[in-house]
């Protein structure tokens, strides 16, 4: 027997779309220099799609490029005037999507987007301020904690295409195995004993978790997992995992979340 | 229209047999033409707890088959009118049922009878899936104890992913029967209570059946508890199918019998 030895799936992903309105090698430079550094964690390694409002010669777009990658922004598609830039482009082994379809260009303005600039913002913001203060535990940002005039990214529109959470409105029932690929994932019901919660993001649970909780599995330090009344089996976050026994300390049926902290596992009171 | 329950509970031994006879009994004295199938091909009981094991000829692998039609394997109650039993193949096993075989026998039931009751075997496999597979509501029976609680916290699972109308996004109303049920042993927290199962199964309670020597009696003697008008047991079957006809009852024998005195000084009902 074969196995097959790929899948197509689709994806979304953030990425930051960098509109050239007016090139100047000098200037251009200078001022991508001082954007990267005010939020450093945000911007470096992050995608980039350059959007060419202004037509470049091929010297100039290749000159673009390489100041790009040297701020360690990683360009991976152009699209805009890209007419004559194509076979640069190519051999730069950028992909050139002028011709796709894209949804982007409105959605500063869409109030339908609303939430999710918002929460853009957020990401910056708290990226930011985990910038700053290094080593310090990564709080889940509550409006008071977010800094927003740090990088109140004037310009680059991050529009992060938010995976939704999988809800589960039903009880969880002994047996049953739920996963929430690359996402949150919130059980508005009971989790029985037996059964197994799965999320690359946080997990949320209104009732009695009795199972078992994974969040994080694919290595998300940062996950937590929430719960109304804590009676968990076994509760897991980003491969380190406590049983039963260590989990029935003063939490035990009381409402906590469980995280992360320097490789041990801490579990709190939610009041 | 037919609706169609499944009697159902994954873990053995816990009365799915003896709630079936006295569900559909119950159904069938309140005037509904009732069938009760036995699923449990191979392992058939529930003809003995019927009091019609000497009159199978044919069954329901028979009808499945196309060896026997319909009409020549239901055997008509002779206590209850309105009450039909197609027995299960005890020479067979459960790979005899299919999913098409099932449907077609339950397409046919359904354009003579109002309720179709399917007595599921234990277990999760085979025989269970296709008992609850094309059930419209499921009474899942269940002894205050924990494997049974986990047990039927498993086959709720499997009714809400395996079953027909799960597979349309449709929910199948979920039952809760507590079976065995023994107050006294309740208070003294030997035995779970009517609260825990429902704080960890989450499903509406239909019915309490208090634990009674009236229900080995019955099954022995071929007859199912519900016609034991004098037993708790039957009185609480009887209270069953009340709520399952959509009637408000107030549940009973939920409380340990307090004897005079004591009964008084407590305040027990």
């Amino acid at each position: 027997m074969t196995e097959t030895c790929f899948r197509m799936k689709g994806t979304t992903l953030t990425s930051i779309v960098l509109e050239i309105i007016d090139f100047d090698p000098d200037v251009f430079e200078s001022q991508l220099e001082a954007k990267v550094a005010s939020a450093p964690q945000f911007f470096t390694r992050s995608s980039l799609i350059i959007h060419l409002q202004k037509t470049l010669s091929a010297t100039e777009f290749e000159l673009l490029i390489a100041l790009c990658r040297r701020l360690q922004l990683q360009p991976m598609a152009v699209k805009g005037d890209v007419a004559e830039l194509r076979p640069v482009i190519n051999d730069l082994g950028l992909a050139d999507i002028s011709q796709s379809k894209t949804s982007d260009s409105d959605i500063n303005t869409s109030t339908a987007d609303a939430a999710n600039q918002a929460e853009a913002r957020q990401t910056g913001a708290k990226q930011a301020e985990v910038g700053k203060n290094t080593g310090n535990h990564n709080k889940t940002p509550s409006a008071s904690q977010v800094n927003y005039s740090a990088p109140e990214v004037e310009a680059t529109p991050v529009v992060p295409v938010l995976k939704p959470a999988k809800v589960i409105m039903r009880p969880v029932r002994s047996g049953q195995q739920v996963y929430a690929e690359g996402s949150d994932l919130v059980v508005t019901a009971s989790v029985s004993e037996g059964a197994e919660l799965l999320a690359d993001g946080n997990i949320h649970v209104y009732g009695t978790l009795r199972g078992r909780a994974l969040a994080g599995v694919k290595g998300n330090n940062n996950a937590r997992v929430f719960c109304q009344s804590l009676d968990a089996e076994l509760v897991s976050i980003a491969g380190q995992f406590i049983m039963h026994d260590t989990v029935k300390g003063e939490c035990w049926k009381k409402p906590a979340q469980i995280y992360l902290e320097e490789d041990t596992l801490r579990i709190e009171a939610l009041v | 229209m037919a609706k169609i329950i499944v009697v159902t509970s994954g873990k053995g031994g816990v009365g799915k047999t003896t709630s079936s006879a006295a569900i559909s009994t119950g159904l069938a004295l309140a005037g509904h033409k009732t069938v009760v199938i036995d699923f449990d091909v191979g392992l058939r009981n529930l003809d003995l707890i019927m009091g019609c094991e000497r009159r199978v000829v044919y069954d329901f692998v028979n009808v499945i088959n196309k060896e026997a039609s319909l009409k020549q394997a239901l055997i008509k109650d002779k206590r209850t009118s309105n009450l039909f039993i197609l027995p299960a193949s005890q020479t067979r096993d459960k790979d005899a049922l299919t999913i098409e075989g099932v449907q077609a026998v339950l397409d046919e039931l359904k354009e003579s009878f109002d309720f179709i009751i399917c007595d599921s075997p234990a277990g999760i496999e085979q025989g269970a899936q296709m008992a609850l597979y094309f059930a419209d509501e499921a009474i899942v029976v269940t002894n205050p104890e924990v494997s049974s609680v986990r047990d039927s916290d498993r086959i709720l699972g499997i009714l809400q992913s395996k079953s027909m109308r799960a597979e349309q996004g449709k929910a199948v109303k979920e039952h809760l029967l507590l079976t065995r049920y023994n107050p006294a042993r309740v208070e003294t927290a030997e035995m779970l209570s009517v609260a825990d199962v429902e704080e960890i199964l989450a499903i509406p309670l239909l019915g309490v059946i208090p634990e009674s020597e009236s229900v080995l009696k019955a099954s022995n003697q071929g007859q199912p508890v519900i016609l034991d008008e004098e037993a708790n047991a039957g009185q609480a079957y009887t209270d069953a199918v009340k709520r399952l006809l959509g009637e408000t009852v107030e549940h009973r024998f939920l409380d340990a019998e307090k004897k005079g005195f004591f009964k008084r000084l407590l305040g027990g009902k």
